[in-house]
């Protein structure tokens, strides 16, 4: 069985192809208990098909996803029990309030939740009897993160929570993921924002075409960029993660 | 079940928050069924007859003929059926009189009797229609036998009268169930493919397949909010248009209502079926509205909701009697307007059992969360 030093995640050589289009090719990567680990690449470089395979969302070709000792092949329904989910489009029954979505969210995993308290950790308790649809989008995503929480989750998967965020909201939802990083959840989350990506993860995943191209904490692979002998083009100060993010991928407009 | 119980809850809180649905299901076939019954089609000038053409020749055609008159002066208002038909549209009030000619009408030197019969309650209509057909009878007959009175077979064609009591209440008795049964049609069918399309789009059934629940979990609970929405707006219905349009249901028996809830429920269960096999199809509302409009919308004309399918040609009824709405209309109209119990229903709970099971057949085929 698992201990507590065993890896919370396993991913193993996960393989997904959309017809012509590699998805994901062969992606491995180990998560640790407690850790928030981060996808970075730019738009389709595979991340969301990465993480929804680890959902139990989407099936993938070939390859093994293991979380919390279940394969994801096996029982999809097991993991997906155990895990919380941030779908990279999130959408709610509009017509209900939001305690309402809470509890019956709640109830879909048997879980005795109180709405509410659910609805303060994310900061919307203001809003419960507001109907989904009279939402902000900062308010949306952290509805749909509080829905993630509502099993208290051994693993939350994030997928992109701050794209189309302001600047506000973004920090506002990071103080969030920390709070609970800091009550024992471990965290899977994709950006492409590399601020995020520095001041949230304790490891990072560098994705690109399907591949995952680097994989270290953000400092880490910093220092292995200066190493190189790399010299940040502005400032003659320390380079920072977008530096690195964009030597690995390019510069190229993507999309 | 507790799963399945907070899925239900929380569907029926959204349908009742949703104007539009209520809109659809109470407000609209009620103003039909208003509109149509203060119309008052029974007030006809010319008397509904049944008539049943035993001969199928020249004489009897011509016999017809007299008896809808001319143009310029309408006698009776006929309709040409079935030995069975004509009388069960006596019984139960869509025509004032039933006609039978006989096989050997108008074969040469034999005795043909006419069979009459009237619904004791429309006296006045039965001596219109006694008078008319002692006229036409009398004057066909010398014009087909070309003879001059005095040489006339007194009695070559009888007239044999008898009289029964019709138990219909005419058109508006006969409209309301039809309408109630067009309204579950419309609550399964439209509710379900807006609601769950909707959904699918948004993308909010994605999210719920995120979590452990099964797909049958979410169908069951929508199932039962629109049962229970299809069997309150069937009571509503029929209660409401009762009362407007002053007639009884079921003759007061009060298994009319246990009998028009199942058949509600099954109509539910067939019609919502149908909607979720269109949702599951469609990824979008544009998509699924078409489809919707064109499973109910030919059914509306051809199931017998605002008139009678004896009105239509034959080659049309003889495929509108299979369509489900038809067995749902006739089922229930047969408990409120006859009196019937669910019981004598034979074909009509067939049929709608095949289409239940075809419908949900299609359904878990098509299904698909995104
Ligand atoms: N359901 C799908 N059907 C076809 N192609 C898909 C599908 N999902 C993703 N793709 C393709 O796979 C690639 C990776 O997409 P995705 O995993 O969404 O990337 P990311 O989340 O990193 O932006 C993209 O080229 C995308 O177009
Ligand atoms: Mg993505």
């Amino acid at each position: 069985m698992t201990t507590a030093s065993d890896p919370v995640i396993v991913a193993k050589d996960i393989r997904k192809r959309y017809g012509d289009i590699i998805a994901a090719n062969g992606i491995s990567f180990e998560v640790h208990r407690g850790e928030v680990f981060g996808m970075l690449g730019p738009n389709g470089a595979g991340k969301t098909t990465t993480v929804e395979i680890l959902e139990g969302m989407r099936e993938a070709d070939s390859g093994d996803a293991v979380i919390n000792g279940v394969n994801v092949k096996d029982d999809p329904t097991a993991v997906k029990a155990m895990i919380g989910v941030q779908l990279q489009q999130n959408a709610f029954f509009d017509k209900l309030k939001l305690s309402e979505i809470v509890d019956l969210y709640a109830k879909l995993y048997l879980a005795k939740v109180d709405p509410v308290e659910i609805l303060s950790r994310v900061g919307l308790d203001h809003r419960k009897k507001a109907k989904y649809a009279e939402l902000s989008g900062g308010q949306k995503q952290r509805l749909s993160i509080a829905v993630a929480l509502v099993n208290d989750p051994a693993v939350l998967f994030l997928d992109e929570p701050t794209t189309g965020l302001d600047p506000q909201a973004r920090r506002q939802l990071w103080e969030l993921v920390k709070n609970i990083q800091k009550n024992g959840a471990t965290i899977v989350l994709t950006t492409h924002y590399m601020e995020e990506a520095e001041e949230l993860c304790d490891r990072i995943a560098v994705v690109e075409h399907g591949e995952i191209i680097a994989l270290d904490t953000p400092d880490a692979l910093i220092d292995q960029l200066l190493a190189t002998g790399f010299k940040p083009e502005k400032r003659v100060r320390e380079a920072t993660l977008d530096d690195v993010f964009l030597n690995l991928t390019g510069r190229d407009l993507r999309d | 079940m507790k799963i399945y119980l907070a899925l239900t809850v929380a569907s029926l809180k959204m349908y009742f928050r949703n104007k539009q649905g209520l809109f659809w299901a109470l407000f609209f076939p009620l103003l039909i069924m208003i509109i149509f019954g203060i119309m008052n089609f029974d007030r006809y000038n010319s008397p509904d007859v049944g008539v049943y053409d035993g001969a199928n020749n020249d004489a009897s055609r011509l016999l017809i003929q007299a008896l809808r008159g001319s143009d310029e002066q309408e006698l009776l208002n006929v309709t040409v059926s079935s030995l069975e038909d004509i009388h069960d549209e006596l019984e139960f009030g869509s025509s004032r009189a039933a006609i039978e000619i006989p096989a050997n009408y108008g074969a040469s030197g034999q005795f043909a009797e006419i069979k009459v019969t009237y619904d004791e309650r429309f006296p006045q209509e039965r001596a219109v229609v006694s008078t008319i057909l002692g006229q036409v009878t009398d004057a066909v007959f010398k014009e087909i036998a070309q003879v001059p009175d005095e040489y006339r077979v007194e009695n070559a064609i009888g007239i044999s009268e008898s009289i029964v009591v019709g138990q219909g209440q005419g058109f508006k008795a006969w409209l309301i169930p039809g309408i109630a049964a067009m309204a579950i049609m419309q609550t399964g069918l439209f509710t379900v493919v807006f609601t769950l399309v909707r959904f699918k789009s948004q993308g909010v059934l994605r999210r719920l397949k995120a979590t452990p629940i099964g797909a049958s979990h979410f169908l069951a609970g929508q199932l039962t909010t629109k049962a229970i929405v299809v069997v309150l707006q069937t009571y509503v219905l029929v209660i409401v248009g009762a009362l407007v349009l002053g007639v009884s249901v079921g003759n007061g028996r009060i298994g009319a209502w246990f009998d028009l809830t199942i058949l509600a429920l099954l109509g539910g269960a067939l019609f919502i079926a149908l909607g979720l096999a269109v949702s599951g199809w469609a990824k979008n509302e544009e998509t699924a509205a078409p489809i919707a409009n064109i499973i109910t919308m030919p059914m509306m004309f051809l199931s017998g909701v605002f008139f009678p399918l004896s009105v239509m040609p034959d080659w049309l009824t003889r495929w509108s009697q299979y369509l489900p709405l038809t067995y749902l209309a006739d089922g229930m109209r047969a408990i409120t307007v006859e009196g019937a119990s669910i019981t004598t229903l034979g074909s009509e709970l067939v049929g709608l059992g095949v289409w239940i099971v075809i419908s949900f057949a299609i359904a878990t085929k098509l299904f698909r969360w995104e």
